[in-house]
């Protein structure tokens, strides 16, 4: 290993990004190109020609991809057979059975990943108690091998019953199978899930074994051609639940990387938060077509275990059963559509210009009104520095696709930008409050994050709204998911569903089922080549009264006793729910263990200025707050850390621009993050429109 | 004046109040039923009782708000209300749907000016009567079915009555839950009242009232337009209710529905008189039955308010199946409830194939299987079933969904079961050992589950399956679906199968085989594509003898 370089490469659904950490001088550099969906690895290397580093100097490389996410939307995997216990060929198609669409009585589920002639019926039965009922049947196995061979099939999942807790028989069948189909890789659903209920553990398997072998080729290529350019070995991908991983360990678990890229921008979240010593984020990522926002309390990011892929509140979607950071997402962003429905109600979204044809203003055919036209409209985005001049916009097609809006409205066009601005706002609000007040948190203990191309447009007047401590824009917030991927720690969350009740569980019990764990963990840890001491572990359990069905996650210590323990279940449990019920027995539900490995520093921010340019221009601006006025316009590269201003203010830079409200305050902290306040003072004299 | 986006505006926060009064109901509850289940129901009327915003996890709430609150108004005037007063009823006859569904209605003021009421509905798990749960499927009478609240003030100026709190704990067998239940419910119409009042505070009380006008103007628009667009006429229907669970005999239904471009009226006159049995809907029930029907027609995913419903207008006399007056028992009222909605589609799916599918297994199929460990403890599996649905003009029926009464309910795995009860799940399959409902589209497949009674003790089965006779119809030449039913297997070979029954008795070893029904077809078999003969065959849904003699032949 020649350099020192630590790099991160993101491909979004517009972009390819990568961020450059060089530790030895703390200089942290960005670079952009055009994803290739065709062939994501040739966006990957386009990226680092652009930010024209010595490939040789680069000592760790870690990859965010929709490799995984795009294969199952474009439902591109491969063909993949499933194998059951008998009597449960159908469960997979079965699903949950619910209804969310309930009023369509044309309902239809999404379509499994394998139809029923590739589903095959297995003879084996595990009792709940690990006894066999039923041994396997080994033998029946080499003529539904040939049988697979025979349909070609790329790929196959086995789900038994009870696997979850006893997977002997799934193993068994993979080992005889494997031998039998040496080119077909095998996922067992207790590889990838340790958790009952068959359906989604069933799903969970079906849905790797449909992306492994897509990944394992993707990976593949990357590895020749960067062994080729001597690029370093040390290569991790980001995993869904904020943590990364070697390429070996993706190729094993792809399902992993579904939400590789939004990970990455948790991950940023909680650096952010330690270096500015604040424990509780609300994070919000507005993107083209979505707003997604998450939580993070007590410097822990939520990471939800009931993932569902390509969930809508009309669809169940597929659900994974892997451990995913907990996002709220929304159908609102930059290329949102405003329109009037059949009843004349001015709505916004769910449908979305996209990036093609994208919105009105960058004249690719779109006629649509979109957000981002309204930006353009109200002055916020300016024409002429748009994404840093890679994309040219016109301001006349803006106005032209309002204009219709606007004459139905019986307004001028700033009225109605400023309208439809703040409409946009409280759509997004809701969501935030989604993550916040819903679940029992108070908005002035925390401080918004905001990022993606247009967090930063919107969020002023959200944290407004919203009531937060103050709003912080980090450095590069169009390419903040990569830098987050830079801040990121290898990680592995492992969980065992274990029903038994607290009575039959003393801590001698707990401490063994987790030793386990952490045995488990530690081996897959140090295989992919870290150091065991680095590795540090936090223990939790689901727990719920007997007879519920929903749990509550408990922290749990190797030093619990059961009293300890309990006390500390039952006032969670009022925390969340309301109420107690200290005389019901506890039942312990899932056992789940954490481990982290503490890797090298982290970048701090960016790079600063160490003077001001101060503020160059001046445009005419309209707020969603319906004031307008004429704002100072900021280069954020001629901002260094320490400045301060009142609002109004728009901050501009290549990847977005910073919009500062009147009544607010802005400075730049010494990571060069853009901080917001409100402020009771008086700013600029603004007027009112309308 | 509130302008365009301000509208919107309220109109987007009216759902997140009714969204957050669910978030803590179901938060809340200590019910099962409630938070699992999701059987319960949010909203937000304004001074009238006209619904502005609803919340609802299952369609058998869709339309009883409405009635349930002019109840309230009708004994205690607007005039005599005062803030912090919640009402309570639970009145099948008076809006309501069967006694364990409490609602719990806020009046809602500011500046002394009554301007909405918050409403919340929870299924409560136990209300005393004849069994636990409350809703026994050989009750004749209400009397049986657990306590009664007719029309009460439960809060006068935020001070509660305790008598009531004192009767139900005195009558229910699980008070703790039922409190619970109650307090989940005040917990929901508080947070309403609440949130309405900052609503209020910030967009002045003219404009938030001009907005519960315009959502209301803007639904009726939306369903007026969609009328239009549908044909007119007048469309007929009949269906038989296979057996009210005390005797098996057909209960003959019917439906006049009169489209005429400005209205939508269901006519169900001629509908048997009410039955002996807990099959009953009243009213409120039907009500909502149609509105549900109605809803799928006019736009499934449009926000339910009462302009929304406007142009429909119901024609029932009392005393029916579906307008069950006292005493008459209505604890398995959702079965009547079901053919209610059944009906309406059936007259109009042959001319609204946008919309609707061909005939369902209609029925919830809830069943209990349980019985006593060896220690004394009670076991008790509680589950409805998901069934086939009807297939559609243009594509083949979903297998497997849950009945057009409920909505996201899902189903029990097979891990939790077998963790939780004596049992042993031998099988969740789709239901191809009956015939499909064949045609130019395929009906969906029923389920069967198997269970295997482990318990030394043995147990019984208590099950009410609805079209357990009458197979779900096809639309334009498809075929006729396959019924719902029961069987237990004994180990001996000999088999004992039936559609409604509060008692079969269970022992080791024995099997319950729960069968639901495979859905209608669309168009004549012998147009079907043979792709799709292809298919299924490879699938194994057909066989070749349904090839031969149903579609004639088979694919080239």
């Amino acid at each position: 290993m020649t350099g020192s370089l630590r790099v991160a490469i993101d491909i979004g659904g517009t972009f390819t990004d990568a961020v450059v950490y060089d530790p030895m001088t703390s200089r942290v550099t960005e670079a952009k190109s055009s994803t290739t969906p065709d062939d994501f690895a040739r966006g990957v290397f386009d990226t680092l020609d652009v930010s024209a580093i010595e490939l040789t100097s680069i000592a760790q490389l870690i990859h965010g991809t929709t490799v995984v996410i795009n294969t199952i939307t474009q439902r591109s995997g491969v063909k993949t057979a499933l194998l059951t216990t008998r009597g449960f060929r159908d469960a997979l198609q079965i699903g949950r059975g619910n209804r969310p669409d309930m009023y369509n009585l044309r309902f239809h589920k999404p379509e499994p990943l394998v139809p029923r002639r590739r589903r095959f019926e297995v003879d084996e039965r595990m009792r709940v108690d690990g006894t066999v009922e039923r041994p396997l049947d080994v033998a029946a196995l080499v003529e539904l091998a040939e049988r697979l061979r025979n349909e070609q099939v790329e790929a196959v999942a086995i789900c038994f019953l009870h696997s979850y807790a006893w997977p002997d028989h799934e193993r068994e069948a993979k080992s005889a199978l494997a031998e039998l189909l040496p080119d077909v890789p095998i996922t067992c659903s207790s590889d990838v899930c340790r958790e009952w209920r068959e359906y989604e553990r069933t799903s969970t398997a079906v849905l790797n074994a449909y992306v492994q072998p897509i990944l394992e080729s993707y990976l593949g290529h990357l590895d020749e051609t960067f062994d080729e350019l001597e690029v370093t070995d040390r290569r991790f991908v980001m995993l869904s639940n904020g943590g990364s991983a070697t390429f070996e360990f993706a190729k094993a678990q792809p399902i992993q990387l579904v939400e590789s890229g939004p990970a990455g921008g948790i991950a940023g979240a909680l650096a952010i938060g330690a270096q500015i010593g604040e424990s509780h984020l609300i994070t919000l990522d507005v993107g083209g077509t979505t707003a997604k926002c998450s939580v993070i309390v007590d410097g822990e990011a939520a990471i939800s275990q009931d993932y569902r892929m390509e969930w809508t509140p009309w669809s169940p979607g597929y659900p994974l059963r892997i451990p995913v950071v907990d996002i709220v997402e929304i159908g609102a962003g930059g290329g949102s559509i405003v329109w009037f429905d059949d009843g004349g109600a001015l709505r916004i979204g769910p449908m979305s210009a996209g990036a093609d044809p994208g919105p009105a203003c960058y004249g690719k055919g779109g006629t649509a009104p979109t957000i981002t036209d309204a930006m353009v409209v109200a002055g916020i985005l300016d024409p002429a520095s748009f994404l840093g001049g890679r994309l040219t916009i016109d301001p006349a097609l803006a106005r032209t696709a309002f204009e219709p809006i606007a004459g139905r409205l019986g307004l001028d066009l700033p009225e109605t930008v400023s309208g439809v601005l703040r409409l946009f706002g409280e759509l997004t609000v809701e969501a935030l409050k989604l993550v916040s007040v819903r679940r029992g948190h108070d908005p002035r203990d925390f401080t918004l994050i905001a990022y993606g191309g247009g967090g930063p447009i919107h969020a002023a007047h959200l944290a407004r709204e919203l009531g937060v401590k103050r709003l912080l824009i980090p450095t590069f917030p169009g390419t903040f998911s990569a830098w987050g991927m830079l801040t990121s720690k290898p990680r592995l969350d492992l969980s065992r569903t274990l029903v038994l009740p607290l009575g039959d569980a003393p801590a001698s019990r707990r401490n063994e089922i987790f030793a386990e764990m952490q045995h488990e963990s530690e081996c897959t840890l140090v295989a992919q080549g870290f150091e065991p001491n680095g590795i540090q572990h936090q223990q939790a359990i689901d727990c719920r009264y007997h007879g519920q069905e929903h749990t509550v996650r408990v922290p749990s210590n190797t030093s619990d006793s059961e009293d300890a323990f309990a006390t500390r279940f039952h006032e969670l449990h009022r925390k969340l729910y309301t109420f107690s019920l200290e005389q019901t027995e506890i039942e312990l539900v899932n056992f789940r263990l954490t481990s982290v490995v503490n890797a090298g520093t982290s970048p701090e921010g960016g790079t600063l200025p160490q003077t001001a340019l101060g503020a160059t221009v001046e445009r005419d601006v309209i707020f969603a707050t319906g004031e307008c006025c004429a704002v100072a316009v900021h280069q954020r590269s001629a901002l260094p850390g320490g400045f301060e201003s009142a609002g109004p203010a728009i901050i501009e830079e290549s990847s977005s621009t910073t919009v500062v409200l009147p009544g607010q305050r802005f400075a730049i902290d010494r990571f060069g993050n853009i901080l917001i306040h409100e402020n009771r003072m008086i700013g600029k004299e603004c007027s009112e429109i309308g | 004046m509130a302008d365009a986006f301000t509208q919107e505006i309220i109109r987007s926060k009216l759902l997140a109040i009714t969204g957050e009064m669910g978030t803590i109901l179901a938060r809340t509850s200590m019910s099962p039923i409630v938070y699992e289940v999701l059987d319960f129901a949010c909203g937000l009327t304004d001074a009238t009782g006209a619904v502005v915003a609803q919340d609802n996890g299952l369609c058998l709430f869709t339309g009883t708000f409405q009635p349930q609150v002019a109840s309230i108004l009708e004994k205690f005037p607007a005039s005599s209300m005062q803030p912090g007063d919640i009402y309570m009823t639970n009145s099948p006859y008076g809006g309501g749907t069967h006694n364990p569904d409490i609602a719990l209605i806020m009046p809602i003021f500011f500046d002394e000016r009554l301007i909405a009421f918050g409403i919340s509905v929870t299924h409560w798990t136990e209300l005393g009567g004849k069994v636990l749960g409350s809703i026994a499927p050989d009750s004749t009478e209400i009397y049986q079915e657990g306590l009664q609240f007719p029309r009460l003030q439960l809060y006068t100026a935020g001070e509660i009555n305790r008598a009531i709190i004192d009767i139900i704990e005195a009558n229910v067998r699980l008070p703790l839950m039922s409190i619970g239940d109650l307090n989940a419910g005040v917990a929901a119409v508080r947070v309403a009242e609440r949130r309405v009042r900052e609503m209020v505070q910030r967009y002045r009380t003219d404009v938030v009232l001009e907005s519960f006008e315009a959502i209301m103007r803007h639904g009726e628009e939306m369903a007026r337009r969609a009328l239009e667009t549908i044909p007119q006429g007048v469309f007929e229907a009949s269906d038989f209710i296979d057996g009210d669970g005390i005797t098996e005999d057909s209960i003959p239904i019917q439906v006049k529905v009169t489209i005429d471009g400005e209205r939508f009226v269901a006519d169900f006159t001629g509908t048997a008189g009410q039955t002996a049995g807990a099959i009953n809907c009243s009213r409120g029930a039907l009500l909502s039955a149609c509105k549900t029907v109605f809803k799928a027609i006019i736009g499934p995913q449009l926000d339910s308010n009462e302009g929304l419903f406007r142009p429909f207008e119901l024609v029932a006399p009392d005393g029916t199946v579906f307008t069950a007056v006292r005493p008459a028992p209505t604890g398995w009222y959702y079965e009547a409830s079901a053919n209610a909605t059944e009906l309406i589609w059936k007259a109009l799916a042959p001319v609204l194939p946008q919309s609707l599918s061909a005939g369902s297994y209609l029925s919830l199929c809830a069943y209990y299987i349980g019985g006593q460990h060896a220690d004394g403890r009670y076991w008790l599996l509680t589950t409805p079933q998901d069934g086939g649905w009807g297939a559609c003009a243009d594509q083949d029926g979903e297998s497997s969904l849950i009945a057009t009464t409920d909505g996201d309910t899902y189903n029990y795995p097979a891990e939790v079961i077998e963790t939780a009860f004596p049992l042993t799940m031998l099988s969740n399959a789709f239901n191809t050992g009956n015939p499909a409902g064949h045609g130019r589209y395929r009906g969906g497949f029923g389920t069967v589950r198997e269970y295997r009674i482990d318990a030394p003790n043995g147990g019984t089965l208590m099950a009410s399956m609805g079209r357990s006779v009458t197979p779900p119809w096809g639309v334009d030449g498809g075929s006729g679906g396959a019924t719902n039913y029961y069987e237990v297997e004994r180990p001996d070979g000999s088999r004992e199968r039936g559609g409604r029954t509060s008692n079969v008795e269970l022992g080791m070893g024995d099997i319950v085989r729960i069968v639901t029904g495979n859905g209608g077809g669309w168009g004549k078999p012998s147009e079907r594509d043979p792709a799709a003969i292809a298919r299924d065959l490879a699938d194994q849904l057909i066989s070749r003898e349904d090839v031969a003699q149903v579609y004639g032949g088979g694919p080239a």
